[in-house]
């Protein structure tokens, strides 16, 4: 039973890691990203890879993960430079599904959709983290750095550009901020951070494939920044909670058939989703009343 | 011959989604509405005629009958229900759009839950294809679509450009105030063209549940067919949106030619990627609708 509660602490701070940072583009610079799976995917592949052909530990691992998330992130970056709202959402979305085929037909990097077997257990300066109350803490110590970096980052002058570019892109630009470099600068911080959860991710569970890097990976990570509260530095973590509990909670009920989980979770993940939009908008952790988002589309 | 072969399927495929992607366009170009719950009315309706014609035998026109009826309620359930409520309070892009997203992912599901998680086929003499030259298949369903395809574009342009309620919903789109200042209700105009939007998925539907089937993630994928036509064609134009459908469907299976079927999908985001860099308004948007 201990080892169920443990492993999902883990789980739940890997997706706290996800939330975190896609937060820190959807709620702080407004840019509504539905590829953030993939840079989970491309932190967890490059850790594999890292770790099985050059026995990398997880620091070197996690760079490594960090810096080609980083530099892919320029292809979504790039179409968030040139265009808003809904259009930065169809590039994302079409990243998503463009990411995906590569992970499952790149057979020779990825392993196709049998993925990678045998990820070697995890390292940290030279000693053996495996154990999972050990790794455990290595994922607490992660998420707790980030969500430092990210609270030092939203309060610097940079989070301020971000939030200003957030609530009035034409007003920040002419204002004399760099509207494209701040973009992109913040795509690539989410990106390199969700790398980070990709890379405890494979060492964790040793085995990694396509299912766990898909559209609906990226559209649960949503659903705990918006259930959870987008633009606040606790919500997303209290929304990666509650969505991982959920499942653990629906095992419980005697009644549901076991097949049927999956669906009713997915359900009532959309039917939050839909409640809160009509009557929270702001998420469970958010400031009670709505936003000021106003004029982020046309 | 191959290359004829894939230019033919590609003009069905592209005739279905130039039929899905133009009901989006138009509730998209007229409401201002982003919605992706649109996929939702595409399965809904192509899952109500599966099980009407080939679970319970209703004859096609009944069962067509119901599907148009059943696209058409969840467009209207739509905007009374979800988007009206939101855009009393705050209408940002981001709140509407994480709503029909919810719901998109509870329809798609509850029909996985209800109707199994398959592929299903509605099965009719209409798909069976014929060599009608060497080498070269056709089946009648891929002319059937390609005629339903222009007549249902033929009617639309007419009910655009001749109609009064067409009119306002034109109108709409450049002015929801004039509209209330000519005696029209706007909430009403936008319920026109969700219900029209909506139902105009309807053979699309049917056409692919005759010929690919249907799973209950189909409403995803036509989402981002949809979302893809209406962008390469230009946002707010219902051609601009047929002509998009048309290209990806014809991109898809030209793929084909040099790819594993497996990459279709991915052509279809390679097309729409370049479009958002490159040339953001599409065909027929005009320069300024990215910004």
């Amino acid at each position: 039973m201990s080892t169920y509660i443990i492993s999902l602490a883990i789980l739940i701070g890997i997706n706290a890691i996800l939330a975190v940072t896609l937060n820190f583009i959807l709620g702080y610079a407004g840019i509504f990203s539905l590829a953030h799976a993939i840079f989970f995917g491309i932190g967890a592949y490059t850790a594999a890879i890292a770790a099985m052909k050059f026995g990398a530990d997880f620091t070197v691992a996690t760079a490594a993960g960090m810096v080609i998330s980083g530099v892919i992130s320029l292809a979504l970056a790039l179409p968030a430079l040139r265009v808003r709202g809904e259009y930065f959402v169809a590039a994302s979305l079409g990243l998503q599904m463009l990411a995906v085929t590569v992970f499952s037909e790149w057979k020779s990097v990825t392993g196709g959709i049998g993925g990678l077997i045998g990820i070697p257990p995890v390292r940290f300066l030279g000693f053996d983290v495996s154990d999972p109350v050990l790794f455990l803490g290595l994922t607490i110590a992660c998420l707790a750095l980030i969500m430092i970096v990210i609270r030092a980052l939203v309060r610097s002058s940079f989070g301020r550009s971000l939030k200003a570019i957030r609530d009035d892109e034409t007003a920040a630009s002419a204002l004399g901020k760099n509207v494209a470099l701040l973009k992109t600068l913040a795509v690539m911080v989410s990106s390199s951070f969700a790398a980070v959860a990709g890379s405890l991710f494979a060492f964790y569970l040793s085995f990694i494939n396509v299912e766990s890097f898909v559209l609906e990976v990226s559209v649960q990570i949503i659903a705990m920044v918006i259930i959870g509260g987008t633009g606040t530095l606790l919500g997303p973590v209290i929304g990666a909670v509650i969505v991982l509990l959920l499942p653990a909670l629906l095992t419980y009920l005697p009644y549901l058939p076991p097949t049927e989980i999956g669906s009713i979770q997915q359900m009532i993940y959309g039917l939050a989703m839909v409640l809160l939009m009509i009557f929270r908008p702001s998420g469970l952790w958010g400031y009670g009343q709505s936003q000021d988002r106003k004029g982020d589309a046309p | 011959m191959v290359l004829l072969q894939l230019f033919l399927n590609g003009l069905q495929l592209g005739a279905i989604y130039a039929l899905t992607a133009v009901g989006f366009s138009l509730i998209f170009g007229s409401t201002k509405i982003f919605h992706v719950a649109h996929g939702s009315a595409f399965a809904i309706s192509g899952y109500i005629y599966w099980w009407l014609a080939s679970k319970l035998g209703v004859p096609w026109p009944i069962a067509t009958l119901a599907a148009v009826i059943a696209a058409a309620a969840f467009g209207l359930l739509m905007e009374r229900f979800i988007y009206r409520p939101i855009q009393r309070h705050e209408a940002s892009f981001f709140t509407v759009f994480i709503a029909a997203f919810g719901v998109q992912l509870f329809i798609q599901n509850l029909i996985g839950t209800v109707a199994g998680r398959g592929m299903e086929t509605v099965n009719t003499p209409l798909s069976r294809s014929v060599e009608i030259m060497d080498g070269l298949f056709v089946a009648p369903i891929s002319a059937i679509s390609i005629v339903v395809a222009i007549v249902v574009f033929t009617a639309l342009s007419y009910f655009l450009g001749r109609t009064h309620i067409g009119i306002a919903m034109r109108a709409l789109s450049e002015n929801p105030d004039l509209v209330r200042v000519f005696g029209l209700d706007p909430g009403r105009v936008a319920q026109y063209a969700f219900v029209i939007g909506s139902a105009v998925v309807v053979p699309g539907a049917i056409f692919t549940a005759m010929t690919a089937g249907l799973n209950p993630a189909i409403g995803t994928h036509v989402m981002l067919v949809s979302l893809a036509a209406t962008i390469v064609g230009g946002i707010g134009s219902v051609r601009g949106a047929a002509c998009g459908g048309m290209l990806l469907g014809l991109a898809e299976n030209l793929a084909y030619w040099k790819l594993d079927p497996q990459w279709s999908e991915a052509v279809t985001f390679v097309v729409l990627f370049a479009f958002i860099v490159f040339r953001p308004s599409g065909f027929f948007g005009s320069p300024t609708a990215a910004r």
